[in-house]
């Protein structure tokens, strides 16, 4: 098995190891990909709206003939597309970055937000205050307005981060198989907790609370934009910055001390990071799946897991995807739309479902 | 100079290292021996501040413990016992990582070499294309001491000498490679750095070492030049082994020396 999946990475090799040259090329490659997923989600939807026609005259500065039609076209281009689009674009990165920044802490290709219950304890805040926040949450919820719910994911993710970050570290080593077990038992928690509101919650509350489980980027508003993408951006923006000392992590902790890596640092920046990014992405948009897990892992086969160029990468075609996946999930089952939860599930499980296999006896769980 | 005085390291309750007294001079290849279980490699940790530790460790009379990883990356490189990867980095790109935090001493521009110099020096020639997964337990030793060498290539940096901790640098070599990398330690030290070395073979040792430290059960047993230290009685003591220094096999039995080597 493991000659096997090495055979499989040598065919993208190159003969003196420095696969920097290739990383470029792969993410010119990947702006040009997610520059045509975003305009193919402008351009594809429900209505027959034409973004084209609509960025044509804007550029153009022309008045269109039909003024009621443009007006309507307007209106679906600027605040219904581009809201989603952008949001789109933002928790795709948000969501892979995510994912390739904890399996470089946890030096694991398995780990990834979803899977250790970082999104199910995002999604246990969010929920708190969908149900709670008129009544127990009150205060917090007049105390930070319309930031308290994703306050409220970001607060749920960081939390079962450390606390998984505390169970499995020993005396300065984190055990993974402690780590992933652990991350099963607290994300069975955070759900079970999340159960129990949602027998608590009303009508109104419990169809609000469908749209958590099943994840979508319906609904993207300017405003949740504005309250959303400061908190990705910032995390997004930090990420490179961990990028060489991610790579110094793959030799382990205290090899990555003795070269000169601020470890502990290093560690505290990646899960506020990543909670942060985690949390602002499930609170707008729900949990999205497989992103974060098979985005970097499909990268790594093709430039290799320097984290310098797997990041941005990883940030290009975390947006791209799921701007597809979301064009898809707009027009397959058009006027009415799947949520984006499930396509990503649909296509993604079986990717994942193929790389234990290959992996299989090679990774130590 | 590389000074730890009183050096004490105590996990989950159990005393591993006991008042060791330490220090390894620089342009001098200074080893650690002792059976398994010794403390070895405990003491090499403590002295490279992986683990806590109580009593005091400086380099160049600078004291560890106040150092920035950064400060001590520049100052000394540490070679692991064994180095597990969990992702493909080619062979390259983990020598490459040597050049991350430290400063290798070469001209700016000379750094994009540096990694092939390198593995040229560990005998790995035309191997950085590979997978470090798919080499021999002693190759990827030998990738691994590529990526420590290139973080202190310079010996003597600004004046100041910067050392090399090895732990066990020879344990999965075969003899001709053992050979290089104990040259590499010594050529290191006679231009100007220091070296650190936990080593099991005693001939190795004989060879190589300026100063030897033995110890045994957490504590120093004896310190100084080989021919002080190596004696049948200290053997007899440290290992619980009843060997003589220098005697000859009997009859016909071949026997094999590394100081033989031409």
């Amino acid at each position: 098995m493991a000659e096997q999946s090495i055979a499989d990475v040598g065919r993208v090799m190159t003969a003196d190891g420095d696969r920097s040259a290739r990383a470029r090329f792969v993410i010119a490659l990947l702006c040009l990909a997610m520059t045509l997923s975003v305009f193919l989600s402008l351009t594809s939807g429900a209505s027959d709206a034409s973004a084209l026609r609509v960025i044509r005259d804007w550029l153009t500065g022309a008045v269109p003939v039909d003024t009621a039609l443009a007006a309507r076209d307007q209106l679906i281009v600027y605040d219904i597309r581009m809201p989603r689009v952008l949001l789109g674009v933002l928790i795709g990165a948000a969501l892979a970055v995510s994912g390739a920044v904890m399996q470089g802490l946890f030096r694991n290709p398995l780990a990834d937000p979803g899977l250790i219950g970082v999104s199910a304890g995002s999604s246990l805040g969010a929920v708190a205050i969908i149900v709670l926040g008129t009544t127990w949450l009150a205060p917090f919820t007049l105390a930070f307005g319309t930031l308290a719910l994703p306050l409220a994911a970001f607060f749920g993710g960081l939390a079962v981060t450390l606390l998984l970050y505390a169970i499995a570290t020993r005396q300065g080593r984190t055990s993974v198989a402690t780590m992933l077990l652990a991350g099963i038992a607290v994300s069975a928690l955070a759900m079970a907790l999340t159960g129990v509101l949602i027998f608590m919650a009303d009508d109104r509350q419990l169809r609000d609370l469908t749209f958590w489980q099943l994840g979508s980027l319906a609904g993207a508003t300017w405003p949740k934009i504005g309250t959303v993408g400061p908190v990705v951006i910032l995390a997004l923006a930090a990420m490179p910055f961990l990028s060489r000392g991610l790579n110094a992590l793959a030799l382990g902790e205290a090899t990555a001390g003795h070269l000169g890596i601020p470890v502990q640092r290093l560690k505290y920046i990646a899960i506020v990071g990543v909670s942060a990014a985690v949390g602002a992405s499930v609170a707008v948009s729900g949990g999205i799946g497989f992103i974060g897990i098979v985005v970097p892992h499909v990268l790594r086969l093709a430039i290799g897991p320097d984290n310098r160029y797997l990041l941005p990468a990883s940030a290009l075609l975390g947006a791209s995807l799921l701007l597809i996946a979301d064009a898809v999930a707009r027009t397959v089952v058009a006027p009415a739309e799947l949520p984006i939860g499930i396509v990503t599930a649909i296509a993604g499980a079986p990717f994942f479902l193929w790389i234990l296999l290959r992996k299989r006896g090679v990774i130590d769980l | 100079m590389i000074e730890a005085g009183n050096i004490s390291v105590t996990i989950g309750g159990k005393r591993i290292v006991s008042h060791v007294d330490f220090a390894a001079r620089p342009g001098e290849v200074s080893a650690v021996v002792g059976p398994n279980g010794s403390g070895k490699t405990t003491l090499l940790k403590a002295l490279t501040g992986e683990l806590s530790y109580t009593g005091t460790v400086t380099i160049n009379g600078r004291d560890l413990s106040a150092m920035k990883p950064v400060e001590a990356a520049t100052l000394r490189a540490v070679l692991p016992q064994a180095t597990a990867l969990s992702f493909p980095f080619t062979v390259r790109e983990i020598v490459r990582l040597g050049l991350i935090g430290g400063r290798s001493g070469v001209l700016p521009g000379e750094d994009a070499r540096l990694p092939e110099r390198a593995l040229a020096r560990v005998d790995l020639d035309g191997f950085a294309g590979r997978f470090y997964q798919e080499l021999s337990g002693g190759e990827q030793q030998r990738v691994q001491l590529a990526r420590v060498l290139c973080q202190v290539w310079a010996p003597v940096l600004e004046g100041r000498p910067r050392y090399l901790f090895l732990d066990e640098p020879v344990s999965s070599l075969d003899v001709k490679h053992q050979l290089i990398i104990m040259n590499i330690a010594r050529d290191f030290a006679r231009r100007g750095g220091g070296v650190v070395a936990i080593l099991h073979d005693l001939n190795l040792t004989a060879m190589y070492a300026d100063r030897i430290f033995v110890l045994s059960g957490g504590q120093l047993a004896a310190a100084g030049s080989p021919t002080e230290v190596l004696n049948d009685e200290l053997i007899e003591k440290v290992f619980d082994c009843r060997l003589k220094v220098g005697a000859l096999p009997e009859g016909s039995m071949p026997f094999v020396l590394p100081q033989s080597a031409a």
